[in-house]
């Protein structure tokens, strides 16, 4: 056994040494923790760390294997996201002891805090004295042992799992019931408080999940499905889009969900045009390669950067929203387009992994598919707080598509509606969110870059908070972005649009002058390399698309992408329904598509007078319409040109 | 978007040390908010004297800004004891008997007022605890008590008059700290402003201040204050309140917030985070406790 001082070294320093023992096979003794964060963070080999202390936040947060025990108390989240090993700790814990563990052992002796085993999917949390507050809450499986009280509304919202309470139960959570213990839960259970030494003589009452909020209590009528120039509608009263609104909700009694974006016309990149004449443009043979288009993303504090063959990635998307075939394309055809693929949601498949070139993988408040062996072998990480088209609201995915497979990955039970949280148990002001950033910068060594994906919310403050806390880039998702499943309303309704977060975004930055401490990714539908372009004349470092790249992928745009029978094999886990979808030959597509997206911001910038997509600017742009004018400060010119007919053959 | 700290010593004055603690303390927490850093201090207060603290900026008329300030005392029949310009600040003790409230009322109206206390004085600057320490030796405070705050900006600037404690506007002594974020700012802040109260800012945690202070003026104690505003305010908040010779908490029901809690015979100490009470232990795993969602407690000064 080794002694490491932490009055002398870092939290980072110790940790670095604790991975250099840990593959050596030895012990470690921490001395002097002065309850420092993020100790043991990242640990991935069995060894015992023993703290002589109290311990900070994320105390062995996003290890495996390892063991420790700590001497005295723990701050928030000790464990976080532990995959197996365990955590004995002396004293007290703070709030979210065991959040999204996926099967580690978490003793605390004395009391823990608020939320203990948020969003847990399996393993054991056990408290020898008092919970507080919302024990179990959002947990998806696994087991929680509180041998003293269990505190108010324990078990709230949980939706699969025990927790065994030997004291008094105060109050019980949302949708929690109390249930049976059977015997041999109850000899488990002394099993393995005689492994952790814990005396125990009374009896135990089992909380679980009441099964009462797991499913939406009505399905939505199927409807024939209206093409979305239909579905858009052309007037705002009584057509047929607005019709069939009102017959789902008749018939199901509760607010409507569907799959894409909004359907409402917003002001967009569209309304915007070239200041100067582009019918030169697309007459240059060759000149994808007259334009510098290589652009990095996340390397600005010192972490290898996403290396892009043009200012181009792909959008996040959830491989449980979309097949797996579908990601296996997607990630296939950034690869051969030379840029960055996405996780988005639900974890990382090997063919994804394999098959993507650069791979951002995404962490968000459900932790469905996060965890350490995945961030190490990810190009970046991407901390998800809200998207554009249902800001402030977490994904759902209906039951048909929460497969066995699926459910696994995700470490959820199967055949739930899922509404994913819409934060993050750890997250809860940008206070926190320092923290995180950090635990996450300490589990990968500083290497990758680290990015916040915003929905256009509250830009301006929002964007400041990035900022500060330290991202390397930001995915800014405006209004206009799809998804998998949300409510009707708040796609329509809630949000701001792409073009006002751009410009809100880049303002902020220059309020607090921080616009080169930054890289700013636009998202939220972007169809095309004009839009691309606009993006960058208005600042932001790259575009990403998502929809575009599935349409070119051979999705219809039917907007049932909910229902889970996608017809084209994209938005399904039906296996006879994506045995239709030839990754390969769709890989192929979305390809050709994304080098005519390099083709067109090439052919603009080019005719614009420029050789480096670096150097177009706002004064490149102006408005066509008087909203998008007022929205961006740029000069109202309706009478500009549209782009060239070059560029639109092109597309076609 | 910040992390709080406050210190009460019990007795024995030897080991009083309420600046460096509070420093110490803060610096443990930077990491929640790098931007700004502030203190409230209590010192000696002397019968029918107070210290008024004014922010002067960085302006080049400052020497306007304080004649002004004289002038303005003097019509009000505060006579100046003593004065000093310290950092950004204009220091002034008066010798003043009138109304507290409308003297502070008339002073907001000439200046940028920090603080008017018999004994508190808060100190606020952009930068961390040591750089703010740095200009205004915050360290050489040996008082029985302060509080604390580390900010982390998210409006246009980093103003040194945005950042925390809030003085209590109106009311002497009253100083706060605040993590969170109050919902039914706007309906409280009406209701106040009804009754002729005045804010100085937009500032959720200003609210906080004078929602205590009032209900002490209005006799209430500082438990019975502190209970109401755990029903009054919504939101997510953990907050220190510190009056002339208490300091007390209060955490939401949701409990969205962090707070921790020392205390021994010797003294009483609150923070956002564990770390920041072991700078004052270190090397000593400290006996803590988290208090409950819902909860308040205050401490009183032995006297």
């Amino acid at each position: 056994m080794v002694t490491l001082d932490l009055a002398s070294l870092t939290v980072r320093e110790v940790n670095e040494q604790l991975r250099e023992f840990g593959a050596e096979g030895e012990d470690v003794y921490i001395s002097n923790p002065d309850a420092r964060h993020h100790i043991g963070v990242g640990l991935t080999d069995a060894i015992t760390v023993h703290v002589d202390g109290s311990a900070g936040y994320f105390c062995a947060g996003l290890s495996d294997q390892a063991h420790f025990k700590v001497a005295h108390n723990v701050g928030w989240g000790v464990g976080d996201n532990m995959y197996s090993g365990s955590v004995v700790v002396g004293g007290n814990s703070g709030a979210i002891p065991g959040v999204a563990i996926r099967g580690a052992e978490i003793v605390i002796h004395g009391n823990m805090g608020s939320r203990a085993g948020q969003v847990m999917k399996a393993g054991t949390l056990c408290c020898v004295g008092n919970a507080n507050f919302m024990a179990g809450y959002m947990m998806y499986g696994g087991r929680i042992i509180i041998l003293g009280d269990s505190g108010e509304r324990v078990g709230e919202d949980m939706s699969a799992g025990e927790i065994f309470v030997g004291g008094q139960i105060q109050d019980l959570g949302s949708d929690a019931m109390i249930g049976d213990t059977e015997s041999s839960e109850e000899e488990e259970i002394r099993a393995f408080l005689d492994r952790y030494e814990i005396s125990f003589k009374g009896s135990f009452t089992k909380v679980v999940n009441a099964g009462k909020k797991l499913r939406y209590g009505s399905s939505e009528e199927q409807m024939r499905s209206l093409p979305f120039t239909v579905f858009s509608g052309q007037s705002d009263y009584w057509n047929t889009k607005v019709q069939e609104d009102i017959h789902i909700k008749s018939n199901s009694g509760r607010y409507r969900i569907r799959g894409y974006g909004g359907a409402r016309p917003l002001p967009h990149l569209s309304d915007l045009a070239f200041r100067r004449d582009l019918s030169s443009a697309g007459k240059v043979v060759d000149v994808v390669n007259r334009v510098t288009m290589e652009t990095q993303i996340g390397g600005i504090n010192g972490a290898n950067p996403l290396k892009l063959s043009m200012p181009v990635m792909i959008a996040p998307m959830s491989y449980g929203a979309l097949s797996r075939s579908t990601k296996q394309a997607v990630a296939m055809a950034s690869a051969m387009s030379g840029i960055a693929e996405n996780t988005g949601e639900g974890g990382m498949s090997d063919a994804q992994r394999d098959a993507a070139g650069q791979l951002i993988f995404q962490c968000l408040g459900g932790r469905l598919g996060w965890n350490i062996h995945d961030m190490r072998r990810a190009d970046g990480l991407e901390i998800y707080i809200s998207q554009g088209a249902k800001p402030g609201l977490g994904g759902q995915l209906m039951a048909k598509k929460v497969t066995k497979e699926l459910a696994e990955i995700r470490g959820i039970p199967q055949g739930i509606d899922l509404r994913s949280p819409s934060r993050h148990p750890d997250i809860l002001g940008a206070d926190d969110l320092v923290i995180k950033v950090e635990e996450v910068r300490e589990a990968t060594g500083y290497k990758l870059p680290v990015s916040v994906k915003l929905g256009a919310g509250r830009v301006r403050d929002d964007i400041k908070i990035a900022v500060k806390d330290g991202f390397d880039f930001i995915e800014l998702d405006g209004m206009q972005g799809s998804t998998g499943a949300g409510g009707a309303e708040i796609m329509e309704y809630v949000g701001i649009p792409t073009l006002a977060a751009i410009v809100e975004a880049v303002n902020a930055l220059d309020d607090i002058g921080r616009r080169k401490d930054i890289e700013l990714v636009l998202m939220g539908g972007l169809r095309d390399g004009i839009d691309a372009v606009k993006a960058l004349c208005l600042g932001a470092d790259a575009a990403a698309f998502g929809t575009s790249a599935i349409i070119a992928g051979g999705c219809i745009a039917c907007m049932q992408c909910h229902v889970g029978q996608c017809v084209t094999g994209i938005a399904t886990q039906d296996p006879d329904h994506e045995a239709r979808y030839n990754p390969q030959v769709e890989a192929k597509n979305i390809h050709r598509f994304l080098e005519r997206v390099r083709w067109q911001i090439a052919a603009i910038t080019d005719a614009l007078g420029y050789d480096d997509v670096r150097q177009l600017g706002r004064d490149d742009l102006v408005a066509l319409t008087r909203e998008a004018a007022a929205i961006t400060g740029l000069p109202y010119q309706p009478e500009a040109r549209k782009p060239s007919r070059f560029l639109r053959v092109a597309v076609a | 978007m910040c992390g709080i700290a406050g210190i009460m010593y019990k007795g024995n004055e030897d080991i009083f040390d309420t600046g460096e603690a509070l420093i110490r303390m803060l610096d443990g927490c930077q990491h929640r908010g790098p931007d700004s850093t502030g203190f409230a201090l209590y010192g000696e207060a002397n019968p029918g004297e107070l210290k008024l603290r004014f922010f002067l900026g960085t302006a080049s008329d400052s020497e306007t800004v304080i004649g002004t300030i004289r002038q303005r005392l003097l019509a009000l029949k505060a006579v100046i004891l003593d004065e000093s310009e310290i950092g950004d600040n204009y220091r002034v003790t008066v010798r003043y008997v009138g109304d507290v409230q409308k003297l502070a009322y008339e002073m907001e109206h000439t200046a940028k007022v920090i603080s008017i206390g018999t004994s508190l004085e808060i100190v606020k600057d952009v930068g961390s605890a040591h750089e703010v320490d740095d200009r205004y030796a915050v360290h050489n405070y040996r008082g029985t008590h302060g509080l604390g705050h580390v900010r982390l900006a998210t409006e246009s600037d980093v103003k040194p008059e945005a950042s925390h404690p809030f003085w209590a506007t109106g009311f002497a002594d009253v100083a706060i700290v605040h993590n969170g974020q109050i919902t039914n700012y706007w309906k409280m802040r009406r209701r106040l402003e009804q009754r002729g109260f005045e804010f100085t800012t937009d500032n959720d945690s200003e609210l906080i201040a004078v929602y205590l202070a009032d209900k002490l003026a209005q006799g209430s104690d500082l438990n019975t204050a502190l209970e109401a505003s755990i029903d009054d305010l919504d939101g997510t908040f953990s907050f220190l309140v510190s009056t002339e010779d208490q300091i007390g908490y209060a955490k939401d029901r949701l409990a969205a917030k962090p707070m921790i809690l020392y205390q021994d015979d010797d003294l009483v100490a609150v923070a956002s985070e564990e770390v920041s009470l072991n700078r004052l232990f270190p090397g000593r795993s400290l006996n803590t406790r988290e208090p409950a969602p819902g909860t308040y407690a205050t401490w009183s000064r032995l006297t």
